[in-house]
């Protein structure tokens, strides 16, 4: 009796997934200064530590790519919120985007994987 | 069961990563294998099947024993959550996964349960996608391998899917993980496959609005997969939520793999089936009299904080950041040995059906995050 799989066909994951870990240029690496906003009306963070901070993670995500999909969608035409940012680096004046983003409690899950040195896997 | 050399694919890396598998390599360390694998015979591959099925039955039946005589305490498991666990059981909410850890002696011919990572395993898209492609480079059609997680895993989607309490399936994980995201989005393809609508949310953007769980644009969630721990969720800020929700969210895997991801199942198993064959004695306290054992905290992932006693004295042991919830006492394995290391067997039940086994490999004799996993063949 075959016991494998016949065919394996995947939809969603690509090598937009492996180029995650690829080594960072030193540019990347050193010295490199990042700021962000969530809005145009808002002003900039400066998350270079925390950029730097994760590039150093030997199999996690801190590039570019993946620090854009942490930020989150707020709908209702509002545009992009992240909780890695100042909240006024994401609103801005942006006064209905400030109240989606407050009226609901975030991160309430997820601090434990930052405590651990483990993945949440096992 | 025994270690053969392949001829190394100088193109191995750009074939995995072309895969979408990031996390091959660990700071310069190996952790897929591509130039050798384990070649194992048919009769070993259905000795782990059937040995597989056999536990998984008898952890359900540890689950109803102690969900019955409420020892939850044991567990650790906090009061306010114990009558959902009861909750799901009854109501037989839906679980997809669990691994089995295998020792194997091939002197004896003989396999032992070391332990169930029954809430979030890890390499299952090593096992399921990864490997198998690797047969299809190194073999073709030619050959088999144990693995038929993908097929298992799209068919049991949908066997879930009339189930759901709503019709988008919300997967979440922490988010800096490569090797979680991957794992979770590898879950959400099969699920695709299976015709089911899914959003990706990490846990940190989980939202609660006072009655119930929101995605990013506040929109309720009834039904999420998360890869991420139930003990540590039940001892997070929103971890009393869960009970509070008006939506009563689904939760995959549910509440009640509480129970089979602790170690402390396995002194349970060992008072209900003791001296079963697939079995290693196991104590809740003290060693009970044991002088080769293993000391290992009840919620250890990656074999952190384990110890190793031989002879009544400590041999070997890893640091972590767990053990302050107790430790259970397992008897010491053999482990099978070759000379690239110590490995063990990961067998993966899904939808209660075994359906695929992983090799991991190690420089002493713990599992750990830095294991290499190591492909296999049947010939």
């Amino acid at each position: 009796m075959i016991k494998s799989s016949k065919t394996v066909q995947l939809v969603l994951i690509t090598s937009l997934l492996a180029s995650c870990n690829k080594p960072k240029t030193e540019q990347e690496t050193n010295n490199q200064k990042v700021y962000m906003r969530a809005d145009s009306t808002a002003q900039y963070t400066d998350v270079s530590n925390q950029y730097k901070q994760q590039n150093s993670h030997g199999g996690g995500m801190g590039n570019a790519l993946l620090w854009y999909m942490a930020f989150s969608h707020l709908g209702r035409g509002m545009g992009y919120a992240s909780p890695g940012l100042h909240p006024n680096s994401v609103s801005g004046t942006n006064a209905a985007k400030a109240k989606a983003y407050e009226s609901t409690k975030r991160g309430g899950f997820g601090n434990s994987a930052k405590t651990k040195e483990s993945t949440a896997a096992s | 069961m025994k270690i053969k050399n392949l001829t190394k694919d100088p193109n191995w890396i750009q074939r995995v990563e072309a895969l979408g598998y990031g996390y091959h390599t660990d700071n310069n360390n190996p952790y897929w294998i591509d130039h050798y694998y384990f070649s194992i015979n048919n009769q070993l591959a259905d000795k782990i099947y059937d040995a597989t099925a056999e536990l998984w039955q008898m952890c359900l039946t540890a689950v109803e024993y102690v969900i019955e005589n409420k020892k939850y305490d044991l567990f650790h498991i906090p009061k306010y959550i114990q009558h959902h666990i009861e909750k799901n059981w009854e109501n037989d909410a839906p679980s997809i996964y669990g691994r089995f850890d295998f020792a194997y002696d091939k002197e004896t011919d003989q396999l032992k349960m070391l332990e169930f990572n029954a809430d979030t395993p890890t390499s299952l898209f090593e096992c399921g996608a990864v490997q198998w492609f690797w047969k299809e480079h190194f073999f073709g059609a030619n050959k088999d391998q144990f693995n038929s997680v993908h097929e298992q895993l799209i068919t049991t989607w949908a066997d879930i899917k009339p189930h759901l309490k709503s019709d988008i399936l919300y997967f979440c994980c922490v988010k800096e993980s490569l090797e979680d995201l991957t794992t979770i989005e590898y879950l959400r393809d099969t699920a695709i496959q299976a015709g089911i609508q899914t959003k990706l949310i990490y846990i940190d953007d989980l939202g609660w609005n006072g009655r119930c769980f929101v995605d990013t644009e506040d929109l309720e969630i009834t039904s999420i997969f998360k890869l991420y721990p139930w003990e540590w969720m039940v001892n997070e800020e929103f971890g009393i939520n869960i009970i509070n929700d008006i939506n009563e969210s689904q939760w995959i895997e549910p509440s009640w793999k509480m129970i089979l991801s602790n170690k402390a199942i396995l002194p349970i198993l060992w008072k209900l089936y003791p001296n079963h064959p697939l079995l290693l004695e196991s104590h809740f306290y003290s060693p009970n009299g044991m002088t080769n054992y293993v000391k290992k905290p009840l919620l250890s992932r990656e074999g952190a904080n384990i110890s190793l006693i031989a002879n009544s004295n400590e041999i070997y042991s890893t640091d972590g950041d767990y053990g302050q919830e107790g430790f259970i006492y397992q008897k010491l394995a053999h482990l099978h040995k070759e000379e690239t290391g110590f490995s063990i067997i990961g067998s993966w039940i899904i939808g209660q059906e075994p359906c695929g086994i992983t090799f991991r490999e190690s420089d002493y004799p713990i599992t750990t995050d830095k294991s290499r996993f190591i492909p296999h063949i049947i010939e």
